[in-house]
């Protein structure tokens, strides 16, 4: 599957005007790379769910794309902006916790997801960063989070929905 | 469901579109300020010196100013609908910086005047009319701003903050362009003070207002 950009982009042209095989041919090949994409971003289990979600705001959002530029900053752009909702989601879930699989996994992708992460939660209080990562990364749960930080309860939800927040207009800031 | 059954229901879902225009966001945008500065003129009169077609020099000035601001900030608007890296319309910093020169001419004569102790002009801080400057931009505002933000939701607007604030912007200074058709005042310090807080306080409500109404 060739997920080149000037590939995509032309079958994003075709496409736009009706051409179903090589609309097939370019959500397969989004599908591919966006699933690299958040990779690098996500918990392996939520991917699937953005990779397709992310295709249907392709769909509707089709519309928006310019056929004389270059077809993967749009699909980058979409890329971002789903993503940021996800964290904005995960964020107003405070009492939600990541997959233990984010914490045990070593391939290459996710060492790519926690040096990303690890650079956000500089930027962020270091006593939401804390809280984050022991609810968020390491899985404890917030009566344990407080108790090893000092905080108590509510202000342990409290840095995790801010610090979550602060992350989210870091990443869209960028 | 399955990526793949996905792709499936998508594809049978594909119709030919067209992608959207720059052009047409800001004839939309222009459209209704023609439709707003129009609305002002026949509910409150146009200035005698624009009727007469030798308008006072600050009014074809703030006029200037504001339409410029206006047009760079539907520019980034349109830009915003249209996501993509490298896409950015920076234009509009530039002219909101041009803008800045009448509250900044404002508070370095008002300054002068404290300094130097010379009293002012008769009717130069005659600020009765500010109510009336701020309800008619903020009215004329609404109307732009509201066929901006139908119109940007067409598009994708990858950071609604940002566009938010934008949208403000243009309403907000497209909207008090069409009041200073109207304006009986031609005060420095009236203009520097009501005119930049109309377009402020529209840019506020623009921040607060456009992001729900545009997320996708």
């Amino acid at each position: 599957m060739t997920t080149t950009s000037s590939a995509l982009q032309m079958l994003m042209v075709r496409s736009l005007d009706g051409d179903a095989a090589a609309y097939r041919q370019l959500l397969a090949g989004c599908q591919t790379w966006l699933t690299r994409y958040y990779a690098r971003r996500m918990a392996p289990s939520q991917i699937d769910d953005l990779v397709q979600e992310t295709l249907m705001s392709v769909h509707t959002k089709r519309a928006s794309y310019d056929r004389t530029r270059p077809f993967l900053p749009w699909l980058a752009a979409i890329a971002r902006y789903r993503w940021i909702d996800q964290l904005r989601k995960t964020g107003r879930a405070g009492e939600v916790e990541l997959d233990d699989d984010l914490s045990v996994e070593s391939d290459e992708e996710s060492v790519g997801a926690r040096l990303g992460l690890a650079r956000l939660l500089d930027q962020i209080k270091p006593e939401q960063a804390l809280v984050i990562r022991m609810v968020k990364i390491q899985g404890l749960s917030i009566a344990e989070a407080a108790t090893l930080s000092g905080q108590s309860e509510p202000l342990v939800k409290v840095n995790i929905h801010r610090g979550l927040k602060r992350m989210s207009a870091l990443v869209e800031s960028e | 469901m399955e990526t793949r059954n996905l792709i499936d229901s998508l594809v049978v879902d594909l119709k030919p579109v067209r992608s959207i225009k720059t052009s047409s966001g800001i004839t939309v945008a222009l459209v209704a300020t023609f439709v707003a500065a129009l609305g002002v003129i026949a509910v409150f009169g146009a200035r005698t010196d624009i009727l007469a077609g030798a308008p006072d020099p600050i009014v074809v000035i703030r006029c200037i100013l504001l339409v410029l601001l206006g047009l760079a900030t539907s520019f980034a608007v349109t830009a915003a609908a249209r996501p993509s890296v490298g896409n950015g319309s920076n234009g509009w910093v530039w002219a909101l910086a041009a803008a800045f020169a009448m509250p900044l001419a404002a508070i370095l004569l008002y300054a002068y005047h404290m300094m130097t102790a010379q009293p002012f002009a008769k009717g130069d801080m005659d600020f009765s009319y500010g109510p009336h400057c701020l309800a008619i931009s903020a009215a004329s505002a609404v109307l732009i701003g509201t066929v901006q933000t139908l119109w940007l939701q067409r598009g994708a607007p990858t950071n609604p903050y940002r566009s938010g604030w934008l949208v403000g912007l243009a309403s907000g200074s497209l909207g008090t362009f069409a009041y200073s058709l109207h304006c009986p005042s031609t005060s420095i310090y009236y203009i520097g003070l009501f005119y930049a807080l109309a377009v402020g306080l529209c840019a506020v409500v623009g921040r607060l207002v456009v992001p729900r109404l545009i997320r996708w």
